[in-house]
């Protein structure tokens, strides 16, 4: 018995340092900023290993607390997650209940006991409209953030409930209400004000996960995602991803990112006097007349 | 011997790489040589893992390919009486009607240098949709190549062929939309099915967001609105399609980069991406084709 422990802690220090080499490999390269991940997956892994939906949820946060792991030993400062989207409300009662039972005391697991949180310095923002929440899951999402705040590591937005529209939608009202209060000029009111305001300005996101092989955005992170995020589809459960898919995301990324930064620079190029001007007009012949020259 | 054989090839690449130097943020002076060398080995296997991955890829595109039936061109597919293109597009016929779910509004990414063949690919989107019974296109370019084409495209789609046969000779009514700002443009045949097309580029996305932002702000500032009632609804019923259908449902991304190149946002929120690079098919119609059968297979749940 004591050689099989020892066996055991051989292998997973084996493992440990093995992880570490690649993930020194891959820091040769380029690291992506912002890395998001829409965790689809986790019900249909559940019914799959003949197991309740609340397991599947489980098994898909462990799954989370390694990621953000694996995210922090590559080097990547902001890391988001769709954790509950505001249409999930319309699943059963039930569902619905065990999970804000889940978020309450995994949020306050992730904020107090973490490694990621105590030795790693890592933020939790909670992102989305927290007035939907019943009042002890905010409460615990208040404490999280505020425990966190100051902290100086990779910074983690949890959204939770969220949808890209309602993020949008608030963003123009915040903008609007900063013209009302004068705090903002109407000519001010320009795409980098505007992006100013979401609930996730930046920095830009650079890769969107999405697991389980649907290939939509569901309502997550539109604007983000539009401007150039590198995409990927993974067929595989949330719960069932694995470093190896990681790896084989960084490394497609890398291999694509001399492409998309030079569309991105063309982009800026284009957009920069769009991004500040106050009319649309001036857009209509930006892009075109900087395609021409 | 293999063992050494490798060490023996990787420590002068590996010393190589040291002495010509890689793009480190770290200053050379501050790093031990020997954490230099493990350095030098360790960009050496990425750089081999990129190889192996772009070659990989290339390997899968050539298959996907080279396994595909040979796949005409639309013009010929439409137009030729030849006895083997007439029983392929019969079969591709009963393929697209025979779909489980086709989209209502489908949506094509066109990619960044697409010159030449835009007035081509417009028309051909618009006879696929036909014979998909798809009733409301949009087709995307950032840069606005599309409007600046608009009188082109609208000469051809008024006198084309491929279109009308696609629609069985009852050429279809097209309303072309291009966006805010511009008025619609009505082509041909009133009465007949009618195909709803918009050319969009970036400013029907952000800008339009933008310019939404600056139109509720002045009503707010005169007091013909009031910023409470500012809700996702009101948001919404302001960018609706101009043509009362939904937002797209599908999304074909026609380039080999996984990117959205500025695609209206607002609009992305329920569709569904197909990515294909040109070098993956053998035309866009392959591509339209491959799109609506993942489509057909897809299901939605609506966060439930």
């Amino acid at each position: 018995m004591p050689l099989q422990k020892h066996c055991r802690k051989l292998c997973s220090q084996a493992s440990n340092i093995f992880r570490k080499f690649l993930v020194h490999i891959l820091q040769q390269g380029p690291i992506p900023k912002h890395v998001a991940f829409i965790m689809d997956g986790n019900r249909r892994f559940a019914r799959k290993s003949h197991q309740v939906t609340t397991s599947g949820h489980v098994a898909g946060f462990h799954k989370l607390a390694n990621v953000l792991e694996w995210c922090n030993d590559l080097g990547i400062k902001h890391v988001s997650v769709f954790a509950f989207a505001i249409n999930n409300f319309n699943r059963s009662e039930e569902e619905v209940s065990a999970l804000m039972h889940l978020a309450k005391d995994k949020l306050k697991e992730l904020a107090d006991n973490s490694e990621l949180v105590r030795y790693h310095g890592a933020r939790i923002r909670i992102v989305g409209n927290k007035a939907l929440l019943p009042s002890e899951v905010r409460q615990v999402m208040d404490y999280a953030e505020k425990t966190t705040q100051d902290n100086k590591g990779m910074t983690l937005n949890v959204c939770f409930p969220y949808s890209s529209t309602d993020e949008m939608t608030s963003a123009i009202r915040a903008l609007i209400d900063d013209a009302e209060s004068g705090k903002l000029q109407e000519s001010e009111i320009s795409e980098g004000t505007l992006e100013s305001r979401l609930q996730i300005p930046g920095p830009d996101l650079d890769i969107l996960v999405r697991t389980s092989g649907q290939i939509r955005f569901s309502n997550f992170m539109l604007w983000q995602s539009s401007k150039m995020a590198y995409i990927q589809f993974i067929d595989v459960y949330w719960p069932e991803f694995s470093l190896f898919h990681m790896l084989s995301i960084m490394i497609s990324w890398q291999c694509a990112y001399l492409a998309i930064e030079k569309k991105k620079q063309t982009v800026a190029e284009c957009t920069r006097p769009c991004m500040l001007s106050a009319s649309v007009s001036d857009d209509e012949t930006c892009c075109s007349e900087r395609e021409a020259a | 011997m293999s063992v050494t054989l490798w060490l023996l090839a990787l420590v002068p690449v590996a010393a190589l790489i040291r002495f010509v130097g890689i793009p480190d943020d770290t200053p050379h002076q501050t790093k031990p040589f020997l954490r230099q060398i493990f350095d030098g080995l360790c960009y050496t296997i990425l750089r081999f893992l990129h190889l192996a991955f772009a070659v990989n890829k290339s390997f899968q595109s050539w298959v996907q390919m080279t396994l595909l039936q040979n796949e005409a061109d639309v013009h010929d597919l439409l137009l030729s009486d030849r006895p083997a293109l007439v029983e392929e597009r019969m079969e591709l016929e009963i393929f697209l009607l025979s779909l489980p779910q086709r989209p209502e509004h489908f949506a094509v990414v066109l990619p960044d240098g697409h010159t030449d063949d835009i007035v081509d690919d417009v028309e051909a989107l618009c006879a696929w949709s036909g014979m998909a019974k798809i009733p409301r296109l949009t087709v995307y370019t950032r840069d606005g190549r599309l409007k600046d084409s608009a009188d082109a495209i609208e000469a051809r789609l008024r006198k084309s062929k491929i279109i009308s046969r696609a629609y069985d000779n009852k050429p279809p009514s097209i309303i072309l939309d291009l966006g805010t700002h511009h008025a619609k443009r009505h082509i041909t045949s009133p009465g007949n099915h009618p195909l709803h097309v918009s050319l969009w580029s970036r400013e029907d996305g952000f800008p339009a967001l933008v310019e939404l932002s600056r139109s509720l702000a002045k009503q707010v500032s005169t007091g013909t609105l009031s910023a409470k009632s500012i809700d996702e609804t009101m948001v919404a019923s302001l960018l609706k399609d101009p043509f009362g259908f939904a937002h797209p449902e599908l999304l074909l991304l026609y380039d080999d980069l996984l990117c959205i190149p500025e695609f209206p946002p607002w609009q992305l929120q329920n569709t569904e991406v197909y990515q294909i690079g040109q070098g993956s098919v053998k035309s866009l119609g392959d591509a339209v084709v491959r799109a609506l059968g993942s489509y057909a297979k897809i299901e939605k749940r609506w966060g439930k």
